[in-house]
């Protein structure tokens, strides 16, 4: 069989596929930022042993890290609406958000719960002693400390949930990696096609790997 | 066409359409299609396009429906269609019994048959007899496996179901043959340069047409797109249609 690979049609293919580069970015970033959200929620209610909410929160780490992003993805997209209805008119996009925030959430959650957990706990006994709440001092005390512990982690999810956007191409969202699965189905230069969304991919975690570094430098300089 | 006249002729476009926007806006139908179904629903150069594109573009006008189209792997579409995210599916969905107990199908607007396709030079395999005890791709999600599979009795055919790239596996020799619609057969054959032809005769006649929700509004749709078809086919538009991508009418 004749190997040849078109540089020509990657070449012509990057540009349009960089104008899709937004949805998937938009989704990782708005992912990222309530997986966030929620991730100190769920660290700081089982730090605490809040009663009752810590169990829930316990079952939801469990079920979202032990079902396949794709499978919570189609539950989401796919199932649900039949019983709640109203979920219908929920967009792809939307539901490809809320699908990465929950999944990455459990996985950030036990990070940051680790990182609470390495912070000595006569930091805490010492913000008791002079009157404040727990409450303050995870929030003024404790997390500030705790994130500079998480970040290497957090970002490596961050980097991960950029890739795993690719999935939401299985619910119709026009991001880049549907878009080189349609050139390359009427181009039938699939080589070509997934060879240029791989280098895009690439391009861009090696960015935000460079930015890594970078927050890591600033919050290491305390220290 | 110089800088300035490009430009008026902007204005005008933009005024026009300004001042031909219904009273009442139309009423938006979305249409869920793979857009990885050369020359069927396919994108080229970021230009979503096709025989189902302008057979809906023509739907959309004389029925006063604005059309969206929503693209999806197939095997996403049926799961779109049930949960309410798209009103229909125009990417060559057969009739079939299965189908019709859960949807309601508009007027059949391809009719066609099952092809089998081997790499070429290859004489061994000329009909389904032939299948028995060779690897068989199809599409995921697609009614060739049943089709298949029910004549396949003796379960002798080892079907392997593939989400995109078959056609890559049979020159590869990883599959001994795919099977599909004969239309695209031919399409994918000319358009891609594979080494690979056609097998023997077609298989099945099978009725392409457009699924909806058997619901109240659904059905409406429906009912509009069909009166739309018929026209269509009547006044020879669906046909001509069919000659620009296909060369030859399909429809019929």
């Amino acid at each position: 069989m004749q190997i040849s690979l078109d540089v020509q049609y990657i070449a012509e293919l990057l540009p349009i596929l960089f104008k899709y580069l937004g949805v998937t970015m938009e989704m990782a970033l708005w992912g990222f930022f309530f997986a966030l959200i929620l991730a100190v929620v769920l660290a700081v209610v089982k730090v605490f042993k809040v009663p009752l909410v810590h169990h829930a929160a316990s079952l939801f780490i469990s079920f979202f890290r032990g079902t396949p992003l794709l499978v919570q993805l189609f539950l989401l997209y796919y199932g649900l609406p039949h019983y709640i209805p109203a979920l219908a008119g929920m967009d792809a996009f939307t539901a490809a958000v809320i699908g990465l925030s929950l999944h990455f959430a459990a996985y950030m959650a036990e990070s940051i719960r680790a990182a609470i957990l390495g912070i000595d706990k006569s930091q805490m006994e010492a913000c008791l002693s002079i009157g404040m709440t727990r409450l303050q001092a995870m929030y003024r005390i404790i997390l500030p400390q705790a994130s500079r512990v998480a970040t290497p982690s957090l970002m490596n999810y961050f980097i991960d949930m950029i890739k795993s956007t690719s999935l939401a191409f299985t619910l119709g969202v026009a991001e880049i990696m549907a878009k080189a699965q349609m050139e390359a189905a009427s181009s039938f230069k699939f080589f070509e096609s997934f060879l240029a969304v791989a280098l895009i991919y690439w391009a861009v975690v090696v960015f935000f790997t460079r930015i890594q570094h970078i927050i890591e430098t600033r919050l290491n300089k305390a220290y | 066409m110089n800088k300035q006249f490009q430009l008026i002729l902007a204005v005008v476009v933009a005024v026009t359409t300004l001042f031909t926007v219904p009273a009442f806006a139309s009423q938006t139908v979305k249409v869920g299609m793979s857009g990885r179904y050369f020359p069927f629903t396919f994108s080229q150069r970021d230009v979503l396009q096709g025989f189902e594109v302008d057979v809906w573009n023509e739907i959309a006008e004389r029925a006063d429906y604005k059309v969206e189209f929503v693209t999806s792997s197939f095997s996403g579409l049926f799961g779109m269609l049930e949960a309410g995210h798209i009103d229909t599916i125009s990417n060559q969905v057969t009739i079939t019994p299965a189908r019709l107990e859960k949807y309601v199908f508009s007027v059949p607007y391809v009719v066609d048959g099952a092809q089998i396709v081997v790499k070429k030079g290859r004489t061994d395999i000329q009909s389904v007899d032939d299948l028995k005890g060779k690897k068989v791709g199809v599409n995921l999600g697609s009614n060739f496996e049943q089709i298949l599979r029910a004549l396949d009795t003796e379960n002798e055919i080892n079907i392997v179901t593939y989400d995109s790239g078959f056609e890559q596996d049979v020159v590869l020799g990883r599959t001994d043959a795919f099977v599909m619609d004969r239309v695209s057969t031919g399409q994918l054959i000319k358009k891609s340069g594979l080494p690979l032809q056609q097998a023997g005769a077609p298989f099945q006649k099978i009725e392409n047409a457009m699924p909806f929700l058997n619901t109240a509004p659904q059905t409406a749709i429906r009912d509009k797109v069909n009166e739309t078809l018929l026209s269509m086919r009547n006044d020879g538009k669906l046909a001509e249609i069919s000659v620009k991508w296909f060369n030859t009418d399909i429809t019929k």
